[in-house]
């Protein structure tokens, strides 16, 4: 006879062991980040909700709406409640939110530079059951203190985000899920994704992403083509080559744009 | 009639102590709520409650059916103890003075005598305290005793009052009481144990007042909106100035509220924040504002109850530490300067127009339907708050590098009113979207020639990030 409790027991946990070598389940609620390439490397295919995700970024302010502004307008659709910026680096644009999914009214910042009062407003943030999610820039935090805000993040099942320099990617840090995200070097409309820590295995290339929004990238197409055709028209390019950017450039329709004649869909032809 | 005394104590008064039973005394007065906060509670189980010597005397002949017979009436006063850390001792007589005299010999774990009234000893009557030894001397140990004294001898020796307590006892006499009555605004004055000089002092006494003040607020039904927490200052002059003789702080809530737990942080950030002039001897608490409580409702549904605070709470505890200013939220304007697309007030301030509340939702899913096509999404998520004016190199403007403009120029014209904050010129500006080498996609715009009346140099300024 065996060990029927070992048994038994090793049964019912077989389901709850994770492998190192295979990405984690998520043992609770994610939000979709609304990048498939980038659900696709995170457990549970999206943003942790309860648990802390750190973003390290050269400069404060880069990537992070691109980044995180599909999850946050989701949260705010499923919870109500506003988003909670604590000390961001600048204001944040209402409007250019507003289009994208989030609306100007779940907004609240709190403009702090002491970091003890950014930490404890964070924490108070967490601690409120109406607020969909906290996004905080916290350049200065130690682990303690981040450990006690990922602490607050589990008990109230809360997206939180915290904001980071590049330079603490070496050091420890509780939260479950470490990005570290900056701009391609040999493209720069895409930006470079260094998943740090995540439960599963380590990544060997960086997750790519557009780095901006749909309309911006087909604006900026438009107005290469215009001054590429300008220079063709001077002389100064092959034709050959004009052609060549005339067929790469199709998907670029500006008058599909139904939304409204405003000055900015005319932009382009004036460029 | 039929009586009952209640009377609380703290636990740890009971071991006995050098200090002596009346330290303890003042103690648990110091620590419990004010007296008549005690009566307010009572109030709610029958309109005759009043105060006697150190007892809660309630009178409850009249409506102890309504709560179901004396034993469930007790049961009820003992379950829902307004001071849960101090223990309540409760005793019942046929009148006044034999519910006290019960509660004497209760709290001092003696047993009751069979025969009550006459069993019951002379020490638990107040109006026999000042004769107890000559008393003694007679051979009078207890009630009975006494009131078998000749009744014309018994006045002339002790005067009337003895023989009027123990005709009140056997109920030959009527009994007249003060009454406890609940005000209509609360208002309480409290002395401090000692002169507070520091604001986190306060807090201390401030607490029993708050608590007073959700008694009244349960009795009443009403929920505090805003409390005045006023102290009166010890010195007339200090330092050579002249003194007001209070101070005072407000404290204000969006939400009418019945938890002093919030109410007791809101307090307490504000007097950390708050010198006290000179020393203060007496706190008072009232009600600014209160509302009709309706009660908080709860969901069946486990997902529907979150736990945590809610949001006015987390704002206001935000703001009270912080700063009101510190603490925003925007609301869209109509204006086409991009600094002026959207007004930063404080969290705190109610928005303006309440009538728009209830077309909010609808006019959310509107515009949330027009999000994608809105050429909004082309603007910066991120904005300046003020215009930085930029370094030119020769003809190009510079941002941590020179710029290279890509799309534009997107042309704005308004401000032609001119108000006085934009120094009376309209704005023109040129919009475009720029690379910067090293800040990535940048707005910048140019203040066009026409607008500034002296032909000096284009000025270039920054605006947003789309970073």
């Amino acid at each position: 006879m065996g060990l029927p409790f070992l048994d038994s027991f090793s049964a019912t946990a077989g389901r709850g062991v994770w492998h190192a070598d295979e990405l984690g389940l998520a043992d609770a609620q994610v939000v979709a980040t609304g990048h498939a390439a980038l659900d696709a490397e995170l457990p549970g295919g999206g943003w942790p909700v309860g648990a802390m995700t750190e973003l390290l970024q050269a400069a404060p302010e880069a990537h992070v709406w691109q980044l995180l502004l599909p999850a946050l307008a989701q949260a705010v659709q499923a919870r109500g409640g506003p988003v909670v910026l604590i000390g961001p680096p600048y204001e944040p644009c209402g409007a250019s939110l507003a289009a994208r999914g989030l609306p100007v009214e779940s907004l609240m910042c709190v403009k702090s530079e002491a970091a003890a009062a950014r930490l404890w407003a964070c924490e108070q943030a967490l601690r409120c059951a109406d607020v969909a999610a906290v996004v905080a820039w916290l350049p200065q935090a130690r682990v303690g203190e981040l450990r006690r805000l990922q602490l607050a993040a589990a008990q109230h099942e809360l997206l939180l985000f915290v904001c980071r320099p590049e330079s603490v990617a070496l050091s420890a840090s509780p939260a479950r899920l470490r990005i570290s995200a900056s701009r391609c070097g040999a493209d720069a409309s895409q930006i470079e994704l260094h998943i740090l820590k995540r439960r599963g295995p380590p990544l060997a290339a960086p997750v790519m992403l557009p780095a901006r929004n749909e309309r911006m990238a087909a604006l900026l197409a438009a107005a290469r083509l215009r001054r590429k055709l300008r220079l063709q028209q001077q002389g100064t390019v092959a034709a050959g080559d004009a052609a060549s950017s005339a067929r790469s450039a199709t998907v670029v329709r500006i008058d599909a744009w139904k939304g409204g004649q405003d000055a900015l869909d005319r932009l382009a032809v004036v460029a | 009639m039929h009586w009952i005394a209640l009377q609380w104590s703290l636990e740890a008064a009971t071991p006995t102590t050098p200090a002596g039973p009346d330290a303890h005394r003042a103690a648990d007065a110091a620590a419990l709520p004010t007296p008549e906060a005690l009566g307010w509670w009572a109030l709610q189980y029958t309109p005759h409650v009043a105060w006697q010597d150190e007892a809660l005397m309630l009178e409850v002949s009249a409506c102890e059916r309504l709560w179901g017979g004396r034993t469930q009436l007790m049961r009820q006063l003992l379950a829902y103890n307004p001071v849960p850390d101090a223990r309540m001792l409760g005793a019942q007589g046929a009148t006044s003075l034999i519910a006290l005299a019960r509660l004497r010999l209760f709290a001092r774990e003696e047993r009751r005598p069979t025969e009550i009234p006459a069993g019951l000893p002379l020490d638990t009557l107040t109006a026999a305290h000042g004769h107890l030894d000559l008393l003694a001397r007679l051979g009078c140990r207890t009630w009975g005793d006494v009131a078998a004294l000749p009744r014309g001898g018994l006045t002339r020796r002790f005067g009337a009052e003895l023989r009027v307590a123990l005709d009140a006892a056997w109920g030959l006499r009527p009994e007249s009481h003060a009454w406890l009555t609940l005000p209509d605004v609360f208002e309480q004055k409290l002395e401090l144990p000692a002169l507070a000089e520091t604001g986190p002092e306060l807090m201390w006494s401030g607490n029993r007042l708050l608590s007073a003040l959700q008694i009244w607020l349960r009795a009443r039904q009403r929920g505090a909106r805003a409390l005045e927490l006023q102290w009166t200052l010890d010195l007339k002059r200090f330092n050579g100035v002249n003194l007001p003789p209070h101070q005072q702080v407000t404290v204000r809530t969006a939400e009418p509220t019945q938890d002093m737990a919030h109410l007791r942080r809101l307090l307490s950030e504000k007097l950390a924040v708050t010198t006290l002039a000179a020393p203060v001897s007496w706190l008072k608490l009232r009600t600014l504002e209160t509302d009709p409580w309706a009660g908080a409702s709860t969901s069946f549904l486990p997902e529907d109850n979150r736990k945590g605070d809610k949001l006015h709470e987390m704002v206001e505890r935000l703001s009270v530490r912080l700063g009101a200013q510190q603490v925003v939220v925007p609301s869209a304007q109509a204006d086409h300067r991009p600094e002026r697309k959207q007004a930063w007030r404080p969290a705190l301030q109610k928005e303006k127009s309440l009538d728009n509340a209830s077309k909010a939702p609808e006019k959310a899913r509107k515009e949330s339907q027009a999000a994608a096509s809105q050429p909004d999404a082309l603007y910066p998520p991120w904005l300046l708050p003020e215009p930085l004016l930029l370094e030119m190199d020769g003809e190009r403007p510079c941002y941590r590098g020179p710029l290279s403009r890509l799309i534009g120029p997107q042309r704005v014209e308004t401000g032609w009113w001119g108000g006085k904050e934009e120094g009376g010129q309209p704005a023109m500006r040129d919009y475009y979207v720029a690379q910067s080498p090293e800040a990535g996609l940048v707005w910048i715009f140019r203040e066009r020639h026409s607008a500034r009346f002296s032909a000096g140099e284009v000025r270039w300024y920054l605006q947003g990030f789309y970073a």
